[in-house]
């Protein structure tokens, strides 16, 4: 359907559970996701219409990680060392869930982003740069890191 | 608690928000009925739409986008007071809508022809000449036929209570059956439509 008759309704149909499970693997809590989730849709209703027909979803990926970034710098959030969590963890020859979903909270929001949109949301590296607003390369380069520290603190 | 809910909860939220800062215009929701699900909208002058399905049809979203914007949301408040009368209706217990419609958007025959559709009373029938001669053409009843077509209120701006001049259905957009089912629930006389 072409933007001239897409909604604000049609939008958070397509999109929001998608967004609202981005917003909580970000965020790691439902209150803070479900502020991210509001203030996302909020800002692509105040910054109506999409800026590319058809890319939609992207867009509000891109809202969402912004945001995500400057809540987390305007909270001065003090982020664990991964090597610290290292130490901190009993040894084990398994890794749960609960070790993992730590240890994505230490990455840093943008290498953070990276790897949710890229592991977890499953997106081509073409949207997550779009989401990202970098390239294809610097993309795969920040997923890539993520993944060597995430190895590193549950090994 | 499930995704879902919590998700339901959050839009609830961001909804309510959007509300008040003048985002969100329009409101819609999917009524169960007789006839199946009917897609409703009501803005901020009152009905706007009901579609026979549970989605509305392009060019009906079209005349909303074009009037209010983009702002049309799911809304179940908003849509409570028709629900509730056409649930009256359904259960043979109104015979008059007191919502407000809202044709804005429309052409000015399509408006015409659906104003004097309006004032057909329950029970009774009239015809597309007819019709089109209170819309100020007696010789439009083929246009109002077209108009009454697209009817995007339906039930409430009662376009199955127009019939062809030998008490023939003719058409109607939500199919013939539901066109009978219509005029059925209101007791209507098919072979001596009225001049309304």
């Amino acid at each position: 359907m072409d933007t001239d008759a897409l909604t604000f309704g049609q939008l958070l149909e397509r999109h929001e559970r998608e967004l609202f499970a981005y917003a909580l693997r970000l965020s790691g809590q439902r209150a803070d996701a479900e502020d991210l989730y509001q203030d996302t849709f909020l800002a692509a209703f105040r910054a109506w219409p999409p800026p590319r027909q058809g890319n939609e979803r992207a867009w509000l990926y891109k809202i969402a990680t912004n945001r995500a970034i400057d809540r987390e710098r305007r909270a001065k959030r003090i982020v664990a060392n991964v090597d610290d969590l290292a130490i901190a963890a009993p040894e084990r020859d398994d890794v749960t869930l609960a070790d993992l979903a730590g240890a994505i909270e230490t990455l840093p929001a943008g290498q953070r982003a990276a790897f949710v949109l890229r592991k977890v949301q499953g997106l081509p590296y073409l949207e997550i740069a779009a989401a990202l607003d970098c390239s294809e390369e610097a993309a795969r380069a920040r997923v890539s890191e993520a993944l060597k520290k995430l190895k590193a603190a549950v090994a | 608690m499930t995704m879902d809910m919590v998700i339901g909860e959050a839009r609830e939220r961001l909804l309510a928000r959007a509300k008040r800062e003048g985002l969100a215009t329009v409101g819609y929701d999917v009524l169960e009925s007789p006839l199946g699900p009917l897609w409703v909208a009501i803005g901020p002058k009152g009905v706007t739409t009901i579609h026979y399905g549970d989605e509305p049809s392009d060019r009906e979203l079209r005349r909303l986008v074009r009037v209010y914007g983009p702002g049309v949301v799911p809304d179940h408040r908003r849509s409570s007071v028709l629900a509730r009368e056409l649930d009256q209706y359904f259960n043979g217990k109104r015979r008059e809508f007191d919502v407000d419609v809202d044709l804005s958007g429309l052409t000015p025959f399509q408006t015409k022809v659906l104003a004097a559709t309006a004032k057909i009373p329950f029970g009774a029938v009239s015809t597309y000449g007819a019709v089109a001669k209170r819309a100020g053409n007696a010789k439009a009843s083929r246009a109002a036929g077209g108009a009454l077509n697209q009817n995007p209120i339906p039930i409430v701006v009662p376009c199955h209570r127009v019939v062809g001049s030998n008490g023939s259905l003719v058409g109607y957009a939500g199919g013939l059956d539901v066109k009978r089912r219509l005029l059925a629930i209101e007791g209507a006389d098919l072979f001596r439509p009225r001049r309304h």
